[in-house]
């Protein structure tokens, strides 16, 4: 409805046009504006990324200082015992493959499903469509854990309780439908005409889709990956839950692990969830350049 | 009621008679999603509205075998005083971190546009390390920062001369538990809202903006009558994601209050949650779980209807 | 049942068809019958014992494997219920004490009266253990081990201010007091630290004025906190608490040994482990090892020690389980002579029997001997629910931080603890 460009003019647009437009607000404010800006966002830096901060820097730290009443500000003496620990626990490396398995499982046939639906629901009317649109919204609405006891059920009866392709599943469904409306409006924003050239040119309806469209949709495809990933790489109770045996479970779980009845283990907790944050930071510093963009273009069209 | 689309977007592309409007296509493309998400979800969904209208204890649970009850467990449950409480408290909740959310996060995009390039790669890292962090450990993280004894916060709000918080308990008194509750759900939700208002605003027309500037609007009244109205899509959307998360919050209180909140912190998914696995009433817990689905579903009514509008003239 | 078994057959190809594509494990129920597993919680048998056992258990039955799952504290009764409700449950499960009942009643325990000979010491178990794994006149677990707690206390602050471990608990006060003065210019020092939920502490004073947490007289339970015994009880604690604790009074005893060992208490009502993690060369303070002395909580009657609350885990066997006699023969072992007298040396935990009670050496004498005087809860199908429902703890901390008086507050816990109890 606003259409203020297509999804890939809106990316580039949201590289250059930053910087362009900072340029052009100096030119109304100034320096001190600028200065002023800059020391704002430094300060909402600080105050959002402080417990990150306290989380690493309580990893570096030596037992006794992490539990004192005056608290130390920086991590001296420093240690790396409690990374060691952590890594030590049994079963660190096999919950590490599980969580990358169930992560690359859930992203990838997330993203192929979604892909294909968003395309349905953004370029065809057909009967349903409105039905399959409020189905989608409607089962964001169920809290998870009140499927607890019967998706496990459900998993018990077909013998999948203790695999990582039940889990797969749940995961899968969960977050479908976010993944298809947010793909739907990266579809809707590439314009009909595109595809229509490359069928002029010869190209089959397939092929025209492949070619254009998809590459189009770069953006929307990494940001639905990424939240997909966040999902699957941070939840825990249906992880708990589900995978019984200790060679099968995940990194949320190995996490939950540290808390043991006398409380948890700080030092070894904050060196794991370092260590559990790192893929996923990672995995955004690798595709975020492309996220900015790829959210919007998707959203604006609602 | 998808004429228009039908027409706009197949018919210049194919140049074929009308009868390609019956083509299953569409159904093949959602046939994959919908089988993944509905014959997952269909039976448990099915299964909890199942578990509502019986009485279903651990007994029942373990023989798989429940009573029907009709509809009691929701005449009881919505005549439990507490139940009342919980349903005020929860939309009360929801409400403020909504609207937490979303303003800071439209001024932190609104900063991030003013700011310079390293200090926006800088804040930008920040967010995405918040948004990385899994909820269970984040959530660690503050209640250790709010301890009593060892907390971080008691410390530093003494030596600011704020007040003196040596020994001072956070969650003693359930509105102050409510706001540290707060601070941790807006902070975990502000880098998704951000970063999507942000990225929104990059596509907001120069044009437009210094056409404005230059009839002399100030600031905040082009960001009221330029922006805004432009971003009422993607506000659509971020509202009505974070009242569906921010109602069903369970670990930000769950977790923050060791695993057992006094009855003073339930909130609607905690509250069910309890009824199942701490008393085991897993029918009263669906109910519950029903009820909650019942009341999002009239609490965003409004955005579902604006969004299937804005999704047929797309 | 029948269109839900249906149902769920037709639900489970559906999702064949989707887990098929994603390469998953699968699992193969066809050697189900050679795999043992048993659930232990984190923490409770040292790796070395369960080791142990296996070996012995591999010599008989060579062709069985056992696989011991460590389970998580946090949201263990979801866990338990949902493995419960499934058709292939753990064999052996470890239950916390407090909970056997629950899952007992319902039918997830396998009745194990018939096999109770077959059981080393079975004739010398703790009795409170022993009560918690009875339901209705039949066993439903064997005692595994117990915990029971005494006050652990800094020799070094008792001998700065020349008092002794106090013998009654009018001295107990005295005693604190003296050591609140001493350290008068120490704001965050606690003679006892007493975190305001910690009901297991609070316990043996309601016990040892003659007051309990409920009776039953006639298959009906009846909330006692009340009783005047109950509430003298709570009114010697809440005066202790409030002259001689700066613990979080709406806090838990989750970090009391990392308090400890931070250097300014002189006193925590513990169990015996928890000097190891005092003291432990990582989160602990090792240089504490020597300074630390243990005595039984007093008794109101000088020279005698209060009743303390027996806490400990139970070995049971699921209901549904397919190798109940595997499991039966996996729980003799650990519960066995042989292994627990490892457990009581190695882990340092209290035994299941009275008859390795004398196998408690240094400080840890002390913490056995408690166990001989010891109490459980309300043997209760319900009991769990009063727990989820906090009631003791709320009650504790409404006294303490004086939201409530004393013989409200009780008179309410007391109320909903009858209510619960009773309920169906």
């Amino acid at each position: 409805m606003i259409a203020p460009g297509t999804a890939h003019q809106g990316v580039r647009l949201g590289r250059v046009s930053a910087e362009a437009r900072a340029g052009y607000r100096i030119s109304f404010r100034g320096r001190t504006g600028r200065l002023l800006a800059d020391a704002a966002g430094l300060a909402v830096f600080a105050l959002m990324a402080f417990p990150i901060y306290w989380m690493i820097a309580t990893a570096f730290k030596p037992g006794r200082d992490i539990l004192s009443l005056t608290p130390k500000w920086f991590p001296a003496p420093f240690t790396l015992q409690n990374f060691e620990d952590a890594i030590a626990r049994p079963f660190f490396l096999d919950d590490v493959k599980n969580s990358v398995l169930i992560v690359g499982g859930t992203v990838l046939l997330s993203l192929a499903l979604a892909f294909l639906a968003a395309v349905a629901v953004a370029r065809f009317g057909f009967r349903g469509r409105t039905a399959f649109i409020i189905l989608i919204i409607g089962v964001q609405m169920v809290p998870l854990n009140a499927l607890i006891i019967p998706l496990y059920l459900m998993l018990d009866g077909v013998g999948q309780t203790d695999t990582l392709a039940g889990v797969i599943a749940v995961y899968l469904a969960v977050v479908l439908p976010f993944m298809i409306w947010t793909l739907r409006g990266f579809v809707a924003n590439v314009p009909v005409e595109l595809e229509e050239a490359a069928m002029i040119d010869g190209c089959t309806r397939v092929e025209a889709f492949m070619r254009v469209v998809f590459p189009l949709i770069g953006p929307g495809l990494v940001a639905t990956a990424i939240f997909g990933f966040i999902q699957a790489w941070n939840e825990y109770i249906i992880a708990y839950v589900l995978l019984a045996s200790p060679e099968n479970q995940t990194l949320t779980v190995w996490l939950a692990s540290f808390t043991t009845n006398h409380g948890p283990e700080w030092g070894p907790l904050m060196a794991a969830a370092t260590l559990t944050g790192l893929p996923v930071v990672a995995f955004f510093l690798v595709l975020q350049r492309w996220l900015a963009g790829g959210l919007t273009a998707g959203a604006v069209k609602g | 009621m998808g004429a228009a689309i039908t027409t706009r977007d197949l018919g210049p592309v194919l140049h074929r008679p009308r009868r390609r409007r019956f083509n299953h296509l569409p159904y093949a493309l959602i046939t994959p999603a919908s089988l993944a998400m509905f014959g997952i979800l269909a039976f448990p969904l099915g299964m909890l509205v199942w578990l509502s209208l019986q009485h279903y204890g651990l007994r029942e649970l373990i023989a798989h075998q429940g009573t029907w009850v009709g509809l009691d467990n929701f005449r009881v449950t919505i005549a439990d005083p507490l139940f009342q409480q919980v349903v005020v408290r929860s939309l009360l909740f929801t409400v403020a971190n909504v609207a937490l959310t979303i303003i800071f996060s439209t001024l932190i995009a609104l900063l991030m546009l003013k700011v310079s390039r390293p200090v926006r790669t800088i804040l930008m890292g920040g967010l995405i390390f918040v948004w990385a962090t899994p909820v269970i450990v984040a959530i660690d993280i503050w209640q250790w920062m709010f301890d009593y004894e060892f907390g971080v916060i008691n410390y530093l709000l003494t030596q600011l001369h704020v007040g003196n918080f040596i020994h001072h308990n956070w969650f003693d008194d359930p509105l102050q538990g409510f706001i540290v509750i707060t601070v941790v759900t807006v902070w975990g939700a502000i880098p998704f809202v951000t970063i999507t208002l942000f990225a929104a605003l990059l596509q907001v027309p120069d044009d437009v903006l210094e056409a404005a500037s230059i009839d002399g609007a100030r600031p905040w009244q082009i960001f009221w009558n330029v922006t805004a109205p432009i971003l009422k899509p993607i506000f659509l959307i971020v509202t009505s994601l974070s009242t569906i998360w921010d109602f069903g919050i369970f670990n930000q209180v769950y977790v923050l209050l060791n695993q057992r909140p006094s009855s003073d912190y339930f909130v609607m998914a905690v509250y069910s949650y309890r009824e199942s696995f701490g008393v085991t009433q897993y029918g009263l817990g669906a109910a519950i779980a029903v009820v909650m689905v019942l009341i999002l579903i009239v609490v965003t009514f409004f955005y579902v209807r604006q969004t299937l509008q804005t999704a047929e003239i797309t | 049942m029948n269109p839900r078994k249906y149902l769920v057959g037709a639900i489970g190809m559906a999702i064949a068809v989707v887990v098929a594509a994603c390469g998953g494990t699968s699992n193969t129920p066809g050697n189900e019958s050679g795999t043992l597993t048993v659930w232990l919680m984190t923490g409770s048998a040292p790796p070395s014992v369960v080791e142990g056992v296996n070996a012995d258990f591999k010599a008989k039955h060579p062709n069985v494997t056992v696989k011991v799952e460590l389970q998580n504290w946090g949201d263990i009764s979801t866990k338990l219920d949902t493995g419960f409700a499934g058709s292939t449950p753990p064999d052996v499960v470890e239950l916390g004490n407090t909970m056997v009942a629950k899952y007992a009643a319902a039918g997830a325990l396998e009745d194990i009266s018939g096999k109770k000979s077959s059981f080393d010491n079975s004739g010398t178990w703790l009795q409170s253990l022993t009560d918690s794994c009875t339901l209705n006149g039949k066993l439903y677990c064997a005692p595994y081990y117990a915990g029971s707690r005494a006050v652990i206390y800094r020799k070094d602050m008792f001998a700065a201010a020349n008092v002794q471990p106090p013998t009654s608990m009018d001295e107990l006060l005295t005693v604190g007091q003296k050591l609140m003065t001493a350290h008068s210019s120490d704001p965050n020092f606690s003679a006892l630290y007493f975190p305001g939920k910690y009901w297991y502490a609070a316990l043996p004073f309601v016990w040892d004025f003659g007051g309990d947490i409920a009776t039953q007289s006639g298959g009906k339970w009846q909330g006692s906190l009340n009783s005047s015994g109950s509430q003298q009880g709570l009114t010697t604690l809440a005066n202790l608490v409030s002259k001689l604790s700066k613990a979080d009074k709406t806090g838990d005893e989750a970090k009391q040994d990392a308090a400890f060992a931070g250097g300014h208490i002189a006193m925590i009502i513990a169990n015996g482990w928890e000097i190891g993690v005092i003291t432990d060369a990582k989160a602990g303070n090792p240089s504490l090892k020597d300074k630390l002395g243990v005595f039984p909580i007093p008794s109101h009657n000088a020279g005698q020690s209060a009743p303390v609350f027996l806490g400990g885990s139970d070995l049971g066997v699921a209901a549904k389980s397919k190798n109940q006699a595997l499991a039966n023969e996996w729980i003799e072992l650990l519960t066995g002579t042989k292994h627990m007298s490892d457990m009581a040396t190695v882990g340092g935990v209290i035994p299941n029997t009275t008859t390795m009670l004398s196998l408690g050496t240094g400080l840890n004498a002390i913490f056995f001997a408690a166990a001989k005087n010891s109490r459980f809860v309300p043997n209760s199908r319900n009991w769990a629910s009063v727990e989820s429902a906090n009631v003791i703890p709320d009650m504790l901390v409404s006294i303490f931080t004086g939201k409530a008086q004393l013989p409200a507050a009780t008179t309410s816990a007391s109320d909903k603890i009858t209510t619960i109890l009773n309920g169906s």
